[in-house]
């Protein structure tokens, strides 16, 4: 019988340690466990053969570290000898009804942007042992011991890519419920439903009774079957060796408490042996066995946080959206993505749960610019994302690059869009917002609109998508062309809640197009919404009228426990807002800036610029301010925190300056490439750099970190930049700065390269052949000042 | 969790003789408790037999190292504690958090976080230390990858002598740098006689024109 058919409707047992036998019978520290499959090939037959004779219903094969990066010459032969011995042992034990799990384990390297391994490479390389191990005759693949979602996304998909085989997923979770890289219990089973892997659970790390709380969650939030493998107890150091305590007897009754607690698969990992796995089995098939039970519930993820949609109303964020805002359509052009991460972290700030992400813009390659912010907000950012973009190309790059469970905005009623987008979310998993809009238009009544809710429902059924993973956009159109809109549209969520028992979403603002004070109808619109049951409202998180409808709505409603999240917001605050401080305080503008501080210098810049024309401002306080501290630092009586964050204060006090110029031509000194080149991951001195030439006038091309040569040179040439900042920490990383001059003086000579980094000297700047070697920031503003004859 | 050593972390962020002004040291305490928070420190170690095959090769495990620092550091030392140690993932968080909007605190998260781990792995080297004596051995300074001629490409045998990626989720890049960044890996000689003088840190480095030399 196929192994699918029987999991989740009775007991599977998974076989025990394999790493710590293998110390047992010589594999010494640091040896590639995998070689024994061609060096010890007995010993490997005889492993496997016992845990079939256990019992076991699983037995791995011996490729827990199997990849291209440490196999790069014998892959293929390690995973065939592995799966042939599991065979091999499999019929020497007369088990022909067990099966064989390719074991997948981590690659052992930290994907990017925290370490260097970019997620498509890490599928290919588990795409290349699946291919290999499915076509050697495994029944499975078991991807496990992950301890990044990340990795584990990139494993399945790797999997649903290269075999037809049911994949199963188990993560390695710390104490304190955490993956290493920070997910959840909640976020990870998520991301792994949405994914629609067969299986999913725990192993290593910790002992039987360690995982009680983490199993305890999986049971109560997973609609999958649940497999726990444990280690023999937490691992202790004796005399250098780790060892694990816990004998067979002590093992067997802890596994079967656990088989009490409502999972469907267990086994062990770390320490455990076949006689371990022996006396769980013949305890554990004693106990009930109990399937798992679909939860309904709609969540959406990102690498540490889940959120939940109902009963809570949930804020999504509206900021991240080109759609009438001139900066940050210029942000976009000029690939400025920190100042779209700027407005992912103020709305989070501000208390919102899912940020929206829109970065359509016509001139712009919109897939590319899709992946980029997604994977750096995701880097940076805790709360999920909702992809929202028309164009299912970017759709699926933001589906696929993203670190959990996104939400996706939107699917219509149309044919056309349901077929575009549920193949999508099939595959990468999501919460799907549904538009109650089809060929014919928006339906003009509540009726129309259900009727239309219910064929995406249906149809997202046929693709295998639940109920619970659609939310129903119930449209808000202006009241300002039809008085009736907004009723149309509070009746549509009331039966979407009702009838057909979904979930809402609305574009809440959207109620107010054309009136004037739109703030005072969408507040109070927003209030009505919810009381007729939105469950999502995409609205501006950092718009104090809209928080407090939210806020005072779920206190209301009994949605804030004791008003604690109302009060939290709100309990210390004057009840109305103090006028700001009178001029008389106030400090000058080049002190501010001179001292640091941000808030004062945008107040002393406002004040100042309602009698001095902009451009007396920025040339007699903000440049002569930023001078004076440029000086101190390189005397040596300011430092550089203290640098920045003047740069920082004269940075706001710019903007404020900026705004008051509007139509003015900015003047720019000059462009310049900014990269931490290729192999290297620590940028923060380029980061200080960047605010320094920002702060002169300097428009930066800021490439990021591990940036390969050719990407630079490309760069330079098609923005025709004339000078390129490059910065290294380590020798080993030099060597791409010397690779990228080379290119760049190969393709466009007469580029001005300066180089800066830890182990940087003028005589290795001299050596690589670098135009300037720059001992700090303001070494670079002045060479960049002698480049461009400033 | 880990203390924060103040005057260190004002040292990395590049004070010589001078204490910062209120903002920074309030800006450093900020991102002192944030980094607190975020740090999930963790660590392994293990003793292996050392040979040494001449003045400047050792052997540890199967790997030779050619150093002539490292092998006059570990003199007279007849086994080796190999550690690594890492805060985790969060503190690099915490640091493109902060690059993307405001880089001053970067710069103080990343010399705080810095100080952090040097703390940390103190608090290890102690107990490897107190190990050692039970067993009559005494513990030379730690020495990394880095250090002088001990080359860094050597991360990647420490790496998988320790098994990091999957004990601590500390990995090594293609360039041999440490993912997370705020790790340390490191040699710590065991010999049965205590050696007389036991310079660390910065005293013991090579590096006499660094800018953050004590």
């Amino acid at each position: 019988m196929k192994l699918t058919e029987r999991l989740g409707k009775e007991w599977i047992f998974f076989d025990g340690g394999m790493g710590t036998i293998l110390q047992e019978h010589g594999l010494k520290a640091g040896e590639l466990p995998e070689t024994w499959n061609l060096s010890h090939p007995d010993e490997i037959i005889a492993l496997n053969r016992s845990y079939f004779e256990a019992g076991c219903d699983v037995v791995n094969t011996n490729t827990f570290g199997a990849n291209a990066l440490k196999y790069p010459d014998n892959l293929q032969e390690i995973v065939q000898a592995a799966v042939s011995h599991a065979k091999t042992a499999r019929q020497q034990a007369g088990r022909e009804d067990a099966y064989i799990a390719l074991d997948i384990g981590p690659t052992g390297k930290l994907l990017q942007p925290m370490g260097d391994l970019p997620f498509e490479r890490a599928v290919e390389l588990f795409g290349e042992t699946i291919r290999i191990g499915a076509k050697a005759g495994a029944d499975l693949v078991l991807i496990e011991t992950m301890s990044d979602s990340y990795e584990a996304k990139a494993a399945v998909l790797a999997a649903k890519e290269n075999c037809d085989l049911p994949v199963l997923v188990t993560l390695i979770f710390d104490e304190k419920g955490k993956l290493l890289t920070g997910g959840t219990v909640d976020s990870t089973v998520a991301m792994l439903e949405g994914l629609r892997v067969d299986a999913l659970g725990v192993n290593c790390g910790l002992g039987p009774k360690q995982m009680h709380p983490i199993i305890e969650r999986l049971t109560q939030i997973s609609s999958l079957p649940i497999i726990v493998n444990p280690n023999a107890g937490l691992p202790r150091s004796e005399n250098g060796k780790t060892v694990f305590d816990i004998a067979p007897a002590e093992f067997s009754d802890l596994m079967e408490e656990i088989a009490g607690m409502g999972v469907q698969a267990l086994g062990g990992c770390c320490g455990t042996t076949p006689e371990h796995l022996r006396l769980t089995i013949e305890k554990c098939r004693k106990v009930p066995f109990r399937p798992p039970v679909a939860k309904r519930r709609t969540v959406v993820s990102s690498f540490s946080q889940a959120v939940e949609i109902g009963p809570k109303p949930v804020i999504i964020g509206e900021r991240i959206n080109p759609t009438g805002k001139s900066k940050f359509k210029a942000a976009l052009r000029e690939n400025n993505i920190e100042y779209i991460l700027g407005e992912g972290m103020a709305q989070e700030d501000s208390g919102a749960h899912i940020l929206d992400v829109n970065v359509g813009l016509p001139e712009i390659d919109e897939p590319v610019m899709m992946e980029r912010v997604v994977t750096r907000l995701q880097s940076v950012i805790a709360l999920p994302l909702q992809i929202d973009t028309s164009d299912t190309t970017a759709m699926e790059r933001g589906m696929r690059l993203y670190n959990g469970k996104p939400m996706i905005n939107s699917v219509s009623g149309k044919m056309e869009s349901m077929e575009a987008v549920f193949p999508l979310v099939r595959k990468y998993g999501g919460v799907v917002v549904g538009l109650a809009l089809d060929e014919n238009g928006i339906p003009s009544t509540a009726e129309g609109r259900i009727r239309i809710a219910r064929k995406i429902y249906d149809t997202a059924e046929k693709y295998g998508i639940p109920h619970e993973d659609i939310v129903i956009d119930g449209l808000a159109m202006t009241i300002s062309s039809d008085s009736g809109s907004a009723l149309v549209t509070l009746e549509t969520l009331r039966r979407i809640r009702d009838e057909l028992h979904g979930h809402s979403i609305l574009g809440v603002s959207n109620i107010s197009f054309g009136l004037p004070q739109r703030e005072i109808v969408n507040s109070n619109f927003f209030t009505m919404a919810m009381q007729s049951g939105l469950s999502c409202a995409i609205i501006n998180p950092n718009n104090e009228a809209m928080m407090k409808s939210y806020r005072s709505y779920l206190a209301l409603a009994n949605l804030d426990e004791q008003c604690a999240g109302y009060i939290a917001a709100y309990g210390n605050q004057p009840a109305a807002a103090t006028p700001a401080a009178a001029g008389s305080t106030a400090m000058p503008l080049a002190e501010s800036i001179e001292r640091g501080l941000r808030e004062r210098a945008i107040d002393a810049a406002k004040e100042m610029l309602q009698t001095v024309p902009p451009l007396e401002v920025v040339n007699n306080e903000l440049i002569p301010a930023l001078d004076r501290v440029g000086k101190g630092f390189e005397k040596g009586t300011v430092f550089l925190p203290q640098l920045l964050m003047s740069a920082e204060a004269a940075k706001a006090a710019f903007e404020v300056v900026k705004d008051a110029m509007k139509g003015e031509s900015q003047q720019i000194k000059g462009k310049i490439i900014l990269a931490t080149v290729k192999g290297d991951i620590h940028d923060i001195g380029k980061n200080i750099v960047k605010v320094l030439l920002e702060n002169y006038a300097y428009q930066v091309l800021d490439l990021g970190k591990d940036v390969p040569p050719e990407v630079i040179v490309d760069t330079a040439i098609k923005e025709d930049v004339p000078v390129v900042g490059l910065s290294a920490l380590m020798t080993t990383t030099v060597v791409s700065m010397e690779e990228t001059i080379k290119q760049l003086r190969e393709k466009k000579p007469g580029t001005k390269v300066v180089v800066g980094g830890a182990v940087l000297t003028q005589e290795y700047a001299d050596s690589i052949g670098a135009d300037c070697y720059a001992k700090d920031a303001m070494a670079t503003v002045h060479y960049a000042d002698s480049v461009f004859g400033v | 969790m880990i203390e924060l050593d103040r005057s260190e972390a004002i040292r990395y962020m590049g004070y010589h003789g001078t204490q910062p002004d209120e903002a920074v040291q309030a800006s450093l305490t900020r991102c002192g408790e944030a980094l607190q928070q975020a740090a999930e420190p963790k660590s392994i170690y293990r003793v292996f037999p050392l040979q040494h095959i001449d003045a400047q090769t050792l052997e540890i495990a199967d790997v030779q190292i050619h150093s002539k620092n490292l092998a006059r550091n570990l003199q007279g030392c007849s086994e080796v504690c190999l550690m690594a140690a890492t805060l985790g993932i969060g503190p690099d968080r915490l640091i493109a958090r902060a690059s993307a909007v405001r880089m001053s605190d970067a710069v103080i998260y990343q010399a705080a976080a810095a100080a952090m781990v040097e703390t940390y792995c103190d608090e290890v080297n102690e107990r490897i230390r107190q190990e050692a004596a039970q067993r009559g051995m005494y513990c030379r300074p730690r020495f990394s990858p880095g250090y002088g001629d001990f080359p860094i490409a050597h991360q990647r045998d420490f790496s998988r002598l320790l098994d990091t990626p999957r004990k601590i989720g500390l990995t090594v890049t293609e360039s041999c740098l440490l993912a997370p960044i705020k790790s340390v890996t490191a040699v710590i000689g065991l010999s049965e006689t205590p050696q007389p003088c036991h310079r660390k840190g910065c005293e013991e480095c090579g590096k006499t024109d660094c800018a953050y030399r004590r």
